[in-house]
């Protein structure tokens, strides 16, 4: 039988994967301190002429903006989490209201 | 009759030389090489991209290289940066407006300072260059290397024959004096755009 996952925990968990996960891709994809790209220019040489000229091919380079934007989100994500904390009952000393 | 014969020889070469033809280059490239590479300073990182869409005629005279003319056209579509959004600003109303203003273009006028020196021709070129609807005069130091008899090399076929020219320029422009977001975001990218252009073109001998 599933137990129900309360929203906050469910926050928090979402958070901390947001965090990891844009500094984990950020990371994996070289760290660059740019702005993102999805293609990069390789420079080659015609023999004939000497020209060297870029060929663009495809890969995907997270930039700066990406651990920015999922800490960002994950600081969002765990501050709904704290509001959404089920309050502890304050037991008040005897003979109090 | 010997004598007769090698005067004669010498006069026709030394009449084929005065009288040649300039030959005239097409920059048309199927095969891709032919580039332009524009850098804009920015405070996170240099903003470059590289532009391959390249086509014009020149007509050069390596017998006398100071009378070459010709036009250079870039399709402005051709022009990329590795960021996606970016490339569609660049493309967009604000900055390059490649809608409305589809080519970017060098009209060589003429050319000083001319220099040979083993097959390469420097000089100081002015001519006209049409960016975004504005044409401005401007100058800009330029490389013209003749390669006689190098064109089958290039497209792998030795029966063809024909040379080619390699033009190299490196230059500045001001992206205001082409009304490309004149004055605007100059925080963000910086006013001159460094160009540099390496192409070369054809004359395929019949």
């Amino acid at each position: 039988m599933l137990r129900r996952v309360s929203p906050h925990l469910l926050l928090r968990s979402l958070a901390a994967a947001l965090a990891i996960g844009g500094v984990g891709v950020w990371l994996a994809t070289g760290a660059h301190r740019g702005w993102t790209r999805t293609s990069e220019v390789e420079m080659r040489r015609d023999e004939v002429t000497g020209i060297d000229y870029p060929v663009r091919r495809d890969k995907f380079t997270a930039g700066i903006e990406f651990p920015f934007a999922a800490l960002g989100g994950a600081a969002l994500l765990a501050i709904g989490a704290a509001l959404l904390r089920p309050r502890e009952r304050s037991s008040g000393p005897a003979g109090t209201p | 009759m010997k004598n007769q014969l090698r005067q004669l020889l010498a006069l026709s070469v030394l009449a084929g030389t005065a009288f040649a033809a300039p030959l005239s280059f097409d920059f048309k490239d199927p095969k891709g090489v032919n580039n332009v590479q524009f850098k804009l300073d920015a405070p996170l990182e240099s903003i470059t991209g590289t532009g391959t869409g390249i086509s014009g005629q020149v007509s050069f005279d390596p017998a006398k290289p100071g009378a070459t003319t010709g036009r250079i056209e870039l399709a402005a579509k051709s022009l990329t940066v590795g960021n996606p959004m970016m490339g569609e600003h660049l493309q967009g109303g604000q900055w390059l407006d490649t809608a409305k203003h589809p080519v970017i273009a060098f009209e060589l006028v003429s050319l000083a300072n001319v220099r040979t020196q083993g097959g390469v021709t420097t000089a100081d070129a002015t001519g006209k260059l049409s960016l975004k609807g504005v044409s401005k005069e401007i100058k800009v130091p330029v490389s013209f290397t003749h390669l006689p008899d190098k064109l089958g090399a290039r497209v792998n076929d030795p029966k063809v024959k024909g040379d080619l020219l390699v033009i190299r320029a490196n230059f500045e422009v001001n992206r205001s004096d082409y009304g490309i977001n004149a004055g605007k975001n100059t925080d963000k990218v910086a006013e001159n755009i460094q160009l540099s252009l390496s192409i070369a073109g054809s004359a395929p001998k019949a």
